[in-house]
């Protein structure tokens, strides 16, 4: 006799009522994700049609592949387990099903053994995973978890699925097993059929009963999906699929003359993608955990920005779904309930506040859901409808209106940094190759003035033609945009961009990351199209080409702290630890937060112009890695992280054992310029 | 209530300020303008009376085609409507041709209260307020901190900073108020107020709908005569005296106070 097994053995023409009562779970399934889909496509518009190809491949990578969820290597591998173990045994099915219907029988010997044998594999990486999930939400209870009841509901349905499955097995062997010696190919079902079941005939009726329980769980999976967090098994790919794949811009608010409301106060007045990301959040913390807000007692967690806003959608959605189930014509209506308002009261003002924009969150979140963005979204509605803000944000909006930087001091001086340095501007000499867009903290702060100095200085002694703009130079934006004043933010944008273009600029170098980022990626929505260097990839290839040569031996041990709006958001990790790899004398050792997982200074998102009187300081937080890692000099390649690791070294008195210094200085003194 | 708010437009703070090469005026190229610091606080308190108990609050403002601005971003904080006095011949004047400008636009409207701000931060002569009282024949009170209605809006109770204590004064309405720091903390003007701002009215007055004459206004009509504009000295570089210990650093610095300075 030849291996295999039949469909429906031991339930007979019973068993074709399973396909009515799947038919009813499916059609549960069906019309549940129908009204999801319709809760989705009340956000506004937004398109994220762009590069389907790259959109698949995320798909691939991140849900097939795992990618994203196993850089946390316990509930990586765990969800590994149950994901990959999950998706053989529905392929099994599907060949099951298959092998029965086409008539092609070909599950059997060899190929049945297989196909036994791997199936109890993935059945048993199921109950592996379940255990680790299990193990780790109930006796390890890592901070990143907040359960739920729903949550031991569907840990403890899909181990009943499987160990039913694996008890049906049991039971099949059990009566089959001295007819069918080639069943120790199913090993698991073969181990618990000769030790739980009586040995032939006796063991049919546990084998029906385990079989109806079985597939009776089986139906209620499917129909609880979209009730239940189970809905991440469809939510993560569409949120993977719809990721955003632009640079990390902020989206423009466009026709302002016109708009009535501007930001988000209410749950509709985001986008699709926002609401179906919401539905999308397991709740595993990841953001939560990388946050430096909340990682520093902040009343702000990421998580619970989702979570929050996903329970007003919910709450908000129970009328309109009403009025879709009574097949009402009224659907179409505009819902006329108002859930509650976002701002202050759903989320504290402090909270939102509280965001550096550093983009963690979207960065570890497995599912791309996109958090921080959201809080920009309703910044603007406080910021441009209400005027509500803390008092230094308004001090900052009022100097960079009057004099177009945050500090306030008179625009007139923009250029006396310069002065003596004899670098000349665009008015004096527009035919050079490179715009040094200074920045303002270039310009005004004392010490980044150093900085500017060190980039124009380096910029000389490798030969590149370039020229600032001197007081014409306006601030970039950056931080308003951020604070949520997009209407000073497209004032000064288009003011510069108009500059930039009178003088013919193409490309630009800057030394601020924020100005970078502004620039490179913000820019084009209003027109300006410029070829945008950060000075880090300059010199790292100028250094590459000889054109800088750092000969001087240095002598130090370095940490480099990585800048968000350079390495998240725009990839440049390898380019600034090129350099210093460059150098002579110098010792590069990594912080264990570093590249992607790097830990902000606590200046992005406009905090650096506020005060930062809630919790613990982020960046004594961030100085605490640069002294685990026992690095004696924090190498920075941004104003803001220079200024807030200076200060760290500074108010915990270390100035005699640390000290804080930008890239572009380092780099110059290596150069001897 | 009617609500009236005088308002100039001076430079920034931070601007560069430099007298024209023949010293006798101000350049006033490339310079920022904003609305005066203490005008501001007179604005918001005025729209604080208003959202309390109800009226209108118009802008009146002295100044040339520039002044729009200033005048446009106190509309945006939420002011009714505006006046503005502009006529070549109003300009350079001293604060009295001002005062008197404003006290012959105003006597033709209606007003329950009227807001200054303590001072313009550009010429500091804290002059124009009293002297609008005076040619109104209004009660003044300069400097307040603190403003409330009492007596059903009859009087104003206002507070006043004075040497080692505060005034608490009672006044009749109408009457005028100087602002100084502290009275509030302005609003930032809301975008759809912004937008909204365009649209509000905002009346040109010229020399003649005031119905002066040009000696009685501007530089002809000006008590006052600016003769001469000078930039303060500049700072000279300090002296950072060296030691090894403070008792050397103290002796080092009693002895240059003594030799060098002259002081002791």
């Amino acid at each position: 006799m030849e291996a295999t097994r039949e469909l429906f053995w031991n339930i007979g023409r019973q068993g074709l009522l399973t396909y009515l009562i799947m038919g009813i779970a499916v059609l549960i399934l069906a019309y549940s994700l129908y009204e999801r889909v319709s809760l989705w496509r009340r956000g506004q518009a937004e398109d994220r049609w762009d590069r389907v190809g790259e959109r698949i491949k995320g798909v691939v990578v991140n849900i097939i592949g795992h990618w994203r969820v196993l850089r946390e290597a316990y509930p990586g591998f765990m969800h590994l387990l149950i994901f990959w173990g999950f998706l053989l045994l529905l392929i099994g099915a599907a060949l099951d099903a298959f092998d029965h219907y086409s008539g092609l029988h070909f599950l059997k010997g060899t190929a049945y053994l297989t196909f036994s044998f791997f199936l109890d594999l993935a059945g048993l990486a199921v109950i592996v995973g379940l255990l680790l999930a299990l193990w780790r939400r109930y006796v390890t209870r890592p901070r990143a978890l907040d359960n739920r009841p729903e949550d031991l509901f569907v840990l403890l349905l899909l181990l009943a699925l499987v160990v039913t499955g694996f008890l049906v097995e049991g039971a099949r062997i059990a009566v089959q097993a001295p007819r069918a010696p080639w069943e120790r190919w199913s090993f698991f079902g073969w181990a618990l059929g000769t030790s739980l079941f009586p040995q032939g005939q006796g063991s049919l009726l546990w084998h029906k009963v385990f079989w109806w329980i079985h597939l009776s769980l089986s139906f209620l999976f499917v129909a609880v999906i979209v009730q239940s967090k189970l809905l991440h098994i469809l939510t993560a790919i569409l949120s993977t699929f719809f990721r955003n794949l632009k640079p990390q811009a902020i989206k423009p608010i466009e026709d302002m003359e016109e708009a009535e409301t501007f930001g988000v106060n209410r749950v509709e007045e985001l986008s699709w993608v926002d609401l179906m990301q919401l539905d999308a959040c397991t709740r595993c913390g990841r953001c939560q955990e990388n946050c430096p807000a909340y990682l520093t007692d902040k009343p702000l967690n990421p998580k619970m920005v989702i979570q929050g806003i996903r329970e007003v959608f919910q709450e908000q959605s129970k009328g309109l779904l009403q009025r879709m189930r009574s097949w009402g014509v009224e659907e179409q209506q505009p819902s006329t309930e108002e859930g509650k308002a976002l701002a202050g009261e759903l989320i504290e003002e402090d909270a939102i506040w509280s965001c550096t924009t550093c983009g963690a969150c979207i960065e570890q979140c497995p599912v791309f859901v996109e958090p921080f963005p959201k809080l920009i979204e309703i910044r603007r509605y406080l910021a441009l409808m209400e005027s509500r803000f803390p008092s230094e944000v308004q001090v900052a909006f009022r100097n960079m209106e009057n004099n177009s930087n945050p500090w306030g001091i008179g625009m007139h001086t923009r250029a006396d940094w310069a002065k003596e340095l004899g670098i000349k501007t665009l008015a004096e000499d527009r035919e050079v190759e490179y715009l040094f867009y200074v920045g303002c903290a270039g310009s005004f702060d004392d010490l980044n003035k150093k900085v500017a100095e060190a980039v124009a200085k380096l910029l000389e002694a490798a030969g590149v033609s370039f020229g600032i703009l001197g007081v014409e130079e306006g601030c970039c934006g950056d931080s308003a945009r951020r604070l949520g004043n997009e209407y000073l933010f497209q004032i000064i944008a288009q003011q510069n961009i108009e500059t930039m273009k009178g003088y013919g600029v193409r490309k630009i170098v800057t030394m601020c990351p924020h100005c970078y980022n502004t620039l490179k990626n913000e820019y084009p929505q209003f027109g300006g199209d410029f070829e945008v260097y950060h000075y880090t990839e300059l010199f790292s290839s100028l250094v590459a080409q000889g054109r800088l040569r750092p000969s001087k031996p240095l002598d130090i041990e370095v940490t480099y702290h990585d800048s968000c709006y350079l390495g998240r958001y725009n990839g440049l990790y390898e380019e600034p630890r090129g350099i210093l790899r460059a150098l002579l004398g110098v010792k590069l050792v990594e912080m264990p937060r570093s590249r992607s997982r790097s830990f902000c200074c606590g200046g992005g998102g406009g905090r650096f112009w506020m005060e930062e009187h809630l919790g613990t300081r982020i960046n004594h937080a961030r100085f605490e890695d640069v002294q685990r890692a026992g690095a004696r000099m924090v190498v920075t390649s941004c104003p803001f992280c220079l200024t807030m690791m200076s200060d760290a070294i500074k108010e915990k008195g270390m100035e005699e054992k640390h000290e804080a210094r930008d890239l572009a200085q380092v780099l110059r003194e290596a150069v001897g310029v | 209530m009617d609500i009236l708010v005088c308002l100039k437009q001076v430079p920034d703070t931070e601007a560069d300020i430099r007298p024209t090469s023949d010293m006798t005026a101000i350049d006033y190229t490339g310079v920022k303008f904003i609305v005066n610091v203490y005008d501001e606080y007179a604005v918001e308190e005025a729209l604080r009376v208003r959202e309390k108990v109800g009226g209108k609050v118009t802008i009146v403002s002295l100044g040339p085609d520039r002044a729009v601005e200033a005048i446009r971003t106190a509309l945006a904080m939420g002011a009714d409507e505006a006046v503005h006095l502009n006529d070549p011949a109003l300009l350079d004047g001293d604060a009295y041709t001002t005062a008197r400008a404003l006290a012959k636009a105003i006597e033709g409207m209606s007003y329950d209260l009227i807001f200054c701000g303590k001072q313009a931060i550009d010429d500091d002569l804290a002059q124009v307020g009293s002297i609008l009282g005076e040619l109104l024949g209004l009660q003044t009170v300069t400097g307040i901190m603190k403003f409330e209605l009492v007596d059903d809006g009859k009087k104003a109770r206002v507070h006043r900073q004075v040497e080692g204590g505060m005034d608490v004064l009672e006044v009749p309405l109408p009457a005028i108020f100087t602002a100084t720091k502290g009275l509030n903390e302005p609003r930032y003007p809301s975008l759809p107020g912004i937008m909204k701002a365009k649209k509000k009215p905002l009346k040109t007055v010229s020399l003649g709908d005031l119905g002066l004459s040009e000696e009685e206004v501007g530089a002809k009509g000006a008590l006052t005569k600016v003769v001469r504009y000078s930039l303060p000295p500049m700072r000279q570089a300090g002296t950072i005296i060296e030691g090894e210990t403070p008792e050397e650093k103290a002796s080092k610095l009693a002895k240059a106070l003594r030799e060098e300075v002259k002081v002791i």
